[in-house]
């Protein structure tokens, strides 16, 4: 297993300790990432927004990149995967369309093929490695802990695209159970963070990731564990945001997914990467920290 | 309608049968007023176009695709967004954030990029550079599809 790794923008910048933790979690699965070298950012929401055409060519390149290595794309952040995934599913159907995105690339000496496919971190682990070769990869299994997931919006909608790839949040659910953490339904488990609302009414976005937080309280959960960096951001800093704002107080832990599944391996946290986190997890995980 | 209709993600507005799922699934609907898909896919099909594009209207749509899955028609409503939002940017109207973006990617071919204290703890932990390769390409591209020109202008 052998994948083209695309990280983006946000954990690169921001979120350290989800990279070390891929970086050292998935060798140790089997799976080998190679850096995409040149690639450029996804075109997420925000720049579709703004314009279709360079959207299109743009993660288009980065699918050219992937080709060229003959190797097939790693993400990690939803929007990442989105973007990606639908250009890569729209080009492969439409060949006018593909035609025009071709006559963009080749003012850079690109051509997109249709060669590769996309993939996310968690069709990675559940549908390549298995959730057997996880459960056994456990060492120290992380008992005891309750958590609702926040699967993140793009990793499952629109189910047009996901329904072909026979995917709902019940692979992120049956990963986590690997780890040994207990993983509980809850309201509003597919709702959005409010994280896209982000520096463009600050308040809405509040009020979206409150919504949120009050159905994982209501669940009675002891940590949010997250997929999507951006989700992670939103839930983890947005929290301090709310208590300055609204004056809630929710004190809910936000883990990387990947984070857990370091630890249930046998790989510590280090001192930076406990700290990261903006809403303490050291009472949450003292036994294993 | 027919501007809206006529660009590829904005094709589901003509399938409109103003039945207010899309409202009724929305989580931003659920807390202020003033978001209603339901009611700006009216106000496109009649053609209220200084009501929609100059507006924070589209531009409160978290894109989480919540209403393209419940679209009894497969209208697309969170697709026709982004066909009403690069309507709106060519009137001017982008908010600041979105703003930001669009030239962190044409100048760097990033839409984030770490400060300082990030790019130390990279070389410390050894994790890769992250260079602007690229770059150069990402430039190239958006000239020729005129969004360096919206970039330049705001």
């Amino acid at each position: 297993m052998k994948y083209a790794f695309f990280l983006g923008c946000l954990i690169p910048a921001r979120e350290l300790s989800y990279e070390v933790s891929v970086r050292k979690v998935l060798p140790e699965l089997g799976v080998e990432l190679v850096d995409m070298k040149g690639a450029n950012c996804c075109a997420p929401f925000s720049i579709q927004s703004v314009d279709h055409a360079s959207w299109m060519a743009l993660a288009a390149r980065d699918l050219c990149i992937a080709e060229e290595m003959g190797l097939d794309i790693m993400t990690l952040c939803n929007d990442c995967y989105e973007s990606l995934l639908m250009v890569n599913t729209v080009l492969k159907r439409n060949p006018e369309l593909r035609n025009q995105v071709n006559q963009l690339l080749s003012e850079v000496g690109k051509e997109y093929k249709g060669k590769v496919d996309v993939k996310n971190l968690v069709d990675v682990l559940y549908g390549d490695v298995g959730v057997s070769k996880v459960k056994s990869a456990i060492k120290e299994p992380i008992d005891g802990l309750k958590v609702g997931t926040q699967p993140g919006c793009h990793l499952t909608k629109p189910k047009r695209i996901h329904f072909e790839l026979l995917r709902g949040f019940d692979d992120l659910d049956a990963l986590v159970r690997a780890t040994g953490v207990e993983s509980v339904p809850y309201e509003r488990k597919e709702m959005c963070c409010g994280g896209p609302l982000r520096d463009i009414n600050d308040d809405l976005a509040r009020k979206v990731s409150v919504q949120k937080l009050k159905a994982l309280k209501d669940a009675e959960v002891q940590a949010v564990v997250t997929v999507c960096p951006f989700c992670f951001l939103q839930l983890d800093l947005g929290q301090l945001e709310i208590k300055r704002h609204f004056n809630e107080e929710y004190n809910l832990p936000v883990i990387h997914f990947i984070e857990l599944l370091r630890m249930g391996m046998g790989m510590k946290l280090e001192d930076w990467e406990i700290k990261a986190h903006r809403i303490p997890i050291t009472e949450l995980l003292k036994n294993r920290l | 309608m027919g501007e809206v209709a006529n660009t590829p993600r904005g094709k589901g507005v003509l399938l409109c049968i103003q039945c207010g799922r899309c409202s009724s699934s929305c989580p931003v609907a659920r807390l202020t007023s003033e978001h209603n898909p339901r009611r700006l896919m009216e106000m496109v099909i009649m053609g209220f176009k200084s009501e929609v594009l100059p507006h924070q209207l589209p531009w409160y749509c978290l894109s989480c695709f919540t209403c393209l899955d419940r679209c009894p028609q497969g209208g697309d409503v969170g697709e026709v967004m982004f066909a009403i939002r690069n309507l709106a940017v060519r009137q001017g109207n982008m908010p600041a954030g979105v703003a930001g973006q669009a030239k962190a990617l044409y100048e760097t071919g990033r839409v984030i990029n770490p400060v300082r204290t990030a790019l130390d703890k990279r070389e410390s932990l050894g994790l890769g550079k992250i260079t602007g390769d690229g770059v150069e390409e990402v430039q190239k591209i958006l000239k020729k599809t005129g969004m360096e020109k919206i970039v330049k202008s705001t």
